[in-house]
């Protein structure tokens, strides 16, 4: 009957919600001021040398950090929200299952915050071109694509966390940790493993295995892809002072960020298929 | 008329004429809440039935298995032959609820919540009769719902529940937080559904709301049904009869109440004398017999038993909610079986 459109239906009604709720304006603008900042940079101290790569790579470190936050924030409520508030016992008083609320919630929160980063990097765009009368168009997508696929990994970390949680300040609790754990201690994790092994921590030189395991976490994957893309190989090569082994291969990294998409998303909806809501 | 001659729940009546059936149906919270403890009931297409209990009784509890919002224990639940677990999009297809503390988005107008809905359910509802049916000022529509009264709040999720004229209309507790207008109102869109054949099922703890408009009513007592009746069913079989209270210019000396057929009980107070009778013939001859003892009878009064009397009677005696429809409001706060 209704059931093709309901996903779509969902999907729109957290569209409109998301760009309602300011979050949405809060990325574009951030996105926007930072990578526009970080552009500027070489260009106002100038010993700092660079061009326009080197101002996409300042981008992408602060996308790094702002994009999970919030990415987080978008939508680590959109069910556990509605849960408190009651509204999901009219929503799934209705024929939507519980699984369609959540792939509904997912796209559309989703497809907010993909518009909003894309209108952050195409104003930085604009303004890195005007800097430096070039853009290297490529890297630049490149960059832009990356910086989408992490907001989709947080995005389904969210909506896990949302689907997973029965109080609003529970599913806090679990987005702050998620993204202290995965964005700040993910950085000191492969260091603490190498002082483990090795004795020592990490010189210039370091060992493969712990390129990858600073690229387990989310925010590592997008480095260590953002790294490849403006940089190429080469600087892993010699990062590691050889050849990169083969888990060190991009797809593998693609890998890691898609899988932290599904996975959570898959968990919650594991919990919230089994979930009593009264 | 159902109420007269429900048919037979001997589990040969086929699905069409079922509305809503449990067997067996067991809910436990942890270790020792036993929200639900084996509930059959069976409600039968076409009839307003009336799901009665106090607070905590596990009325609200039963609605949730029912709508798949939580997993039964034990037992089962069928809404029009379709399981409430397995088959919970074909059942959400055909039914419209009212929830126990439910919740609207406030930040979107009335107006659009209702479209939500109706989009939701695939129906094409003229989302205007709707507001229309439930006596939503179309002004108020178009207001974001953050700012409604809890009234206006009712209202408009009793639209949402009417989205698609639901085959089965579950309300529960309907009338919470409406002023009278709005119960009269939850009544009237309840008989006008079941007047076209369709089934309302309508839970509450104030028998009075239920019994102008049920055919039938189930009572549900900590978890088990400890009656199922037609109100006046439920009266005859308590046997809890009437009280005539006199008041004479004195009680005589010998009275001799006792010796009329059908009085129960006679206790004399200064000039008035209270006489609880069985049968409604008796009422005259209590009169008739004070006065041949030698009595003027100055005022006669008839209590009926109240409703309030015939509940507690039932649910053991714990204290009916006396109180109208602004009582409701506050309990929902006190959600059933540990929910």
């Amino acid at each position: 009957m209704a059931a093709s459109g309901i996903r779509p239906t969902i999907a729109r009604k957290e569209f409109g919600d998301a760009l309602r709720s300011r979050v949405v304006w809060g990325i574009v603008a951030v996105i926007a001021v930072m990578s526009s900042l970080s552009a500027a940079l070489p260009l106002l101290v100038p010993e700092a040398g660079g061009g326009p790569e080197a101002a996409i790579g300042g981008a992408s470190q602060f996308a790094g950090l702002l994009v999970p936050i919030m990415a987080l924030l978008a939508a680590y409520l959109t069910v556990v929200g509605e849960r408190e508030s009651g509204s999901l016992k009219v929503l799934l008083g209705l024929p939507p299952s519980r699984g369609e609320v959540l792939v509904g919630k997912f796209l559309g929160r989703g497809g907010a915050v993909v518009l909003g980063i894309a209108s952050g990097f195409a104003i930085s765009g604009v303004v890195t071109a005007a800097l430096y009368a070039e853009l290297p168009v490529v890297a630049f997508l490149a960059t832009t694509a990356l910086t989408v696929l992490l907001a989709v990994s947080f995005l389904g970390i969210a909506v896990g966390i949302s689907a997973v949680t029965a109080t609003r300040s529970r599913a806090m609790t679990l987005a702050i940790t998620a993204y202290l754990g995965l964005t700040l201690l993910w950085d000191l994790a492969p260091n603490g493993v190498h002082l483990l092994v090795t004795g020592d921590l990490p010189g210039t030189a370091v060992p493969a295995w712990f390129l990858l395991v600073r690229g387990l976490s989310p925010t590592g994957a997008y480095n260590a892809l953002v790294q490849r893309t403006l940089l190429g190989g080469a600087a892993t090569d010699a990062a590691l002072g050889g050849p990169s082994p083969a888990y060190l291969d991009p797809a593998v990294f693609l890998a890691v960020l898609l899988a932290w998409a599904a996975v959570p998303l898959v968990v919650g909806y594991g919990a919230f298929r089994r979930a009593d809501l009264s | 008329m159902p109420a007269d001659a429900p048919p037979p729940s001997d589990g040969t009546t086929d699905d069409e004429s079922v509305a809503i059936r449990t067997s067996g149906l067991t809910k436990r919270y942890g270790d020792d809440v036993l929200a639900v403890d084996d509930l059959d009931l069976t409600v039968y297409a076409g009839e307003i039935f009336g799901f009665l209990g106090p607070n905590g009784a596990g009325k609200s509890t039963t609605i949730d298995v029912i709508m798949d919002y939580v997993r039964p224990s034990a037992g089962s639940a069928t809404v029009l032959g379709h399981d409430a677990q397995a088959e919970t999009r074909a059942v959400h297809e055909r039914v419209g609820i009212l929830p126990d503390g439910y919740g609207l988005y406030e930040r979107l107008t009335g107006r659009k919540n209702l479209e939500y809905a109706v989009a939701l359910k695939g129906t094409g509802d003229d989302v205007d009769d709707l507001i229309d049916r439930v006596g939503l000022d179309s002004a108020a529509a178009d207001r974001a719902v953050g700012g409604y009264s809890k009234g206006m709040t009712q209202r408009l999720a009793l639209a949402i529940a009417l989205v698609g004229d639901p085959d089965v209309l579950i309300l529960d507790e309907p009338s919470s937080g409406l002023d009278p207008n709005g119960v009269r109102l939850v009544r009237e869109i309840a008989r006008d559904h079941a007047d076209r054949g369709k089934t309302v099922f309508f839970s509450s703890h104030i028998l009075s709301q239920v019994e102008a408009v049920c055919d039938r009513v189930a009572i549900l007592d900590r978890g088990r049904l400890v009656a199922v009746d037609t109100i006046a069913g439920l009266r005859d079989a308590l046997d809890t009869g009437s009280t005539v209270t006199l008041t004479v210019d004195a009680v005589p000396d010998r009275l001799t109440l006792g010796e009329v057929a059908g009085v129960d009980d006679v206790a004399v107070d200064d000039r008035t004398i209270r006489v609880r009778v069985a049968e409604a013939a008796a009422k005259v001859d209590v009169i008739d017999r004070v006065r041949d003892d030698g009595a003027a009878v100055l005022d006669v009064a008839i209590a009926e038993s109240s409703l309030e009397d015939l509940f507690s009677a039932y649910t053991g005696g714990s204290p009916p909610d006396r109180d109208g429809p602004d009582a409701a409001g506050a309990s929902l706060a006190d959600a059933d079986g540990g929910a």
